[in-house]
C-alpha cells in the first residue's frame, strides 16, 4: 500500500498542483454550476406552491432544498475526468506517454483524475455544505447537521466516485474504437444526470421506472449518497444500498479492466 | 540486447471519396484498405552500439520506434529487448529503457521542470543518491539550470528538447530510443544533444537507437545504419561500407587562375556526361564539380580538369553522405 502510494501519488500531486494554476477556471465552473442549482431551486419551488400542499411525496420544501444543493455538491465529489483524459490523450497521441512509464494504466489515471474531487472537497464542498447548514439551522430554527450521516454518506460518497470512475474508463476506451468522443460524451452527460436522479428525485418516479433505476449503477452515482446524508434510509436500507454501491464498484471494476486488454490492441497512436 | 524479427505492422485505412458527397457516402458505407507500414523488417543491436535508424518521411520508422518501445502490437513477427517483450512484459519493460519523442514531450506541461524530474523520480524509484548524481551531470550537459525552475509550456523548443533528453535519462536506462531529437534545433542546442548521447553510450554502455533526418547526426554519433523505405529495410550496415558501396559521386573543387577563362559549357561539352553525372556549382568564385565515378574515373577526371583549366588550390573531395542518402531515397536501392 506504502508503495502504491509513493508510486502514484506523484500523479495526484501533478495534477493538483496543474488545476490550481488554472483557479480561475475552476471557481467559474462551480459558479455555473451552483445557478444551475438555483434555477432548479425556483422550479421546484413553483412545483411545491401550485401543488398547495407542503408534502411532496415524502419531501418538504426545505428536504428538496436540501436534496438539490447535497445533490450539486455531491457531483463536485464524485466527477470524474477519466473518459476525457483518456479521448484527450489519445486524440493527441500523448497516450504514448503514459505507456512508456513503469505504472499501471488505469491506476496513473485514477491518481491523476482523483485530484478534481480532493480540489473540489477543499474549495467547494467544505464552505457551500456549510452553508447549506446553517441555511438549514437558521429555517428550522435547531442544528439538523447529523455526523453520523456524513461520515456514511462520505464513505458512500467515495464508492460513487470509483463507480464514475470506472464508468469513464470504460467509455473512455470507446476512443480506442472512435478516436473522438465530444458527441458521445455530451449524450451521456445528460443521460446520466437524468437516471441518477440529479434532475428528479427517484422518489419522484413511477414505481417500475423507480426500481429499476436504483437497482442500476446511475443511483449509486448521486441518489444513494444524498439520501443517506438525509437521513431518508432506514438501517436496513442503508446496509442494502451501501453493498449495492460496493458490488458495483466491483463489477465495473472488473469490466474496466477487461475492456482495456481488449482496447489495448486496437490502440493506433496518431501523429510523429 | 535487440532483436527485431520479421516485425509486421498492418493498418487499416479508411478510403474516402473526394468533397462533402465523398465524406458522407464514407459514413454510410466506409471503405477499408489494408497497408502494411512494416514489412518484415529484422535487424539486431549488440549492446552499447548506436544505431541510426534512417529513411524517408513516412518509411515506417517511426512505426517500428513504437513497436520497440511497447506502444504499438506488431502484427506479425515480434521483437525481443533485454530478454523481455515489450508490449506483454510493458510495466517491467519500460522501467529499463529511456525514450523521446521529438514531437512530444513527456514533461508535465503546467509544473515547473524540476517538479517534473521529481514525479519521475518517484515513478522509476531511482533513489536519492543516484538522483542526485544523475541531475548535476545531466546539468552539467545538457545546461538545464537556467530553466530548471520555469513551468514546462514557458520552454523554448530547444530547452524542451534537453529537458526531455535529461528526463528519459534519468532512470539509467540500458537502452535509449531517440525518435528524431534533433528536429528544429539550433546548432548549439544539437551540439549539447549530441554529447550528451555520446556520452551516456561512453559512460554507461547504453545502447541507443536514433532516427533522424540531420545527416551529421548519424556522421558523428551512429557505429550502424539501418535505412527503411516503404516499410521494409533496405540498407544495413556501417556508414563506410555505404560510402564504398553506394557512394559513387565524387567531386573535385578548384579556383581557376583568372574567372573568365573557365566555362561551364565547354567544359562539359568536352565530357560524355549528361545530367546528373555531371554538375558543375559555383560558388564565391570556387567551382565545384560533382561527377559520377562510375562513369569517370577520378584520375581522369582529375587529368581532364588540369589539361583544361588553369587551376589553383584543387582538392578531391570524397563522397558526401548527404548526397548518396538523398539519390538512395529518390531511386531506391537496387
Amino acid at each position: 500500500m506504502g508503495r502504491v502510494l509513493r508510486l502514484y501519488f506523484p500523479f495526484t500531486r501533478a495534477s493538483i498542483q496543474s488545476s490550481l494554476m488554472y483557479s480561475l477556471n475552476m471557481i467559474f465552473f462551480s459558479l455555473s454550476e451552483l445557478l444551475y442549482c438555483f434555477v432548479m431551486y425556483y422550479l421546484w419551488k413553483a412545483v411545491f406552491e401550485s401543488s398547495g400542499g407542503s408534502d411532496f411525496m415524502g419531501f418538504d420544501m426545505q428536504d428538496m432544498v436540501l436534496y438539490l444543493f447535497i445533490t450539486n455538491v455531491t457531483a463536485y465529489l464524485t466527477m470524474s475526468d477519466a473518459d476525457n483524459t483518456i479521448a484527450d490523450e489519445i486524440k493527441d497521441g500523448s497516450i504514448s506517454m503514459r505507456l512508456l512509464k513503469p505504472v499501471s494504466f488505469s491506476m496513473s489515471v485514477l491518481f491523476k483524475d482523483i485530484a478534481g474531487p480532493i480540489v473540489m472537497f477543499c474549495m467547494v464542498f467544505v464552505p457551500m455544505t456549510a452553508c447549506v447548514e446553517i441555511y438549514r439551522a437558521v429555517t428550522v430554527g435547531a442544528v439538523m447537521f447529523n455526523i453520523v450521516n456524513f461520515a456514511l454518506y462520505l464513505v458512500s460518497a467515495v464508492m460513487a466516485y470509483l463507480i464514475s470512475f470506472f464508468m469513464n474508463m470504460c467509455f473512455g476506451f470507446l476512443a480506442f474504437y472512435t478516436t473522438n468522443l465530444w458527441g458521445m460524451g455530451m449524450f451521456k452527460k445528460i443521460v446520466l444526470k437524468f437516471l441518477s436522479g440529479a434532475v428528479i428525485p427517484l422518489a419522484f418516479l413511477p414505481d417500475l421506472l423507480r426500481n429499476i433505476l436504483s437497482f442500476l449503477p446511475f443511483a449509486s452515482l448521486s441518489y444513494i449518497p444524498v439520501m443517506i446524508y438525509m437521513g431518508k434510509y432506514s438501517t436496513s436500507e442503508l446496509v442494502f444500498n451501501m453493498c449495492l454501491q460496493l458490488a458495483w464498484v466491483a463489477v465495473l471494476a472488473l469490466l474496466s479492466r477487461l475492456v482495456w486488454k481488449s482496447a489495448i490492441k486496437k490502440l493506433s497512436v496518431q501523429g510523429g | 540486447m535487440i532483436e527485431v524479427d520479421k516485425l509486421r505492422k498492418e493498418f487499416k485505412k479508411v478510403e474516402k471519396d473526394q468533397g462533402l458527397l465523398g465524406s458522407i457516402k464514407g459514413l454510410l458505407r466506409p471503405k477499408y484498405e489494408i497497408i502494411a507500414a512494416v514489412d518484415n523488417v529484422s535487424f539486431n543491436v549488440p549492446e552499447g552500439e548506436i544505431l541510426g535508424f534512417i529513411g524517408p518521411n513516412g518509411a515506417g520508422k517511426s512505426t517500428v520506434i513504437k513497436m520497440l518501445t511497447g506502444i504499438l502490437t506488431p502484427t506479425s513477427g515480434k521483437c525481443t529487448i533485454n530478454g523481455r517483450d515489450p508490449v506483454a512484459d510493458r510495466k517491467k519493460y519500460v522501467k529499463d529503457i529511456g525514450v523521446v519523442f521529438g514531437q512530444r514531450t513527456q514533461l508535465w506541461w503546467d509544473l515547473p521542470l524540476r517538479e517534473t524530474y521529481g514525479v519521475l523520480k518517484e515513478i522509476y524509484e531511482v533513489d536519492d543518491e543516484a538522483y542526485k548524481k544523475k541531475m548535476s551531470f545531466l546539468n552539467e550537459v545538457l545546461e538545464l539550470d537556467g530553466f530548471i525552475t520555469s513551468p514546462v509550456r514557458t520552454l523554448s523548443l530547444g530547452q524542451r528538447m534537453r529537458a526531455d533528453i535529461a528526463a528519459s535519462l534519468l532512470h539509467s536506462p540500458k537502452v535509449l530510443f531517440l525518435d528524431e531529437p534533433t528536429i528544429g534545433l539550433d546548432v548549439v542546442v544539437k551540439n549539447n544533444i549530441r554529447n550528451a548521447i555520446q556520452e551516456i553510450n561512453k559512460t554507461e554502455h547504453t545502447t541507443v537507437i536514433l532516427t533522424t533526418h540531420d545527416i551529421s547526426d548519424i556522421e558523428l554519433l551512429c557505429d550502424r545504419i539501418v535505412m527503411i523505405d516503404k516499410g521494409k529495410k533496405v540498407y544495413d550496415g556501417s556508414l563506410e561500407d555505404m560510402k564504398i558501396k553506394y557512394g559513387v559521386m565524387r567531386e573535385i573543387c578548384f579556383v581557376p587562375e583568372n574567372s573568365e577563362s573557365f566555362s561551364d559549357k565547354s567544359f562539359k561539352a568536352g565530357l560524355d556526361l549528361s545530367g546528373e553525372d555531371l554538375t558543375i556549382e559555383k560558388e564565391h568564385g570556387k567551382y565545384r564539380i560533382r561527377f559520377n565515378s562510375d562513369k569517370i574515373s577520378t584520375k581522369d577526371m582529375l587529368s581532364y580538369t588540369l589539361a583544361n583549366t588553369e587551376a589553383k588550390d584543387i582538392s578531391v573531395g570524397d563522397a558526401d553522405i548527404e548526397e548518396i542518402i538523398r539519390r538512395l531515397y529518390k531511386s531506391g536501392i537496387k
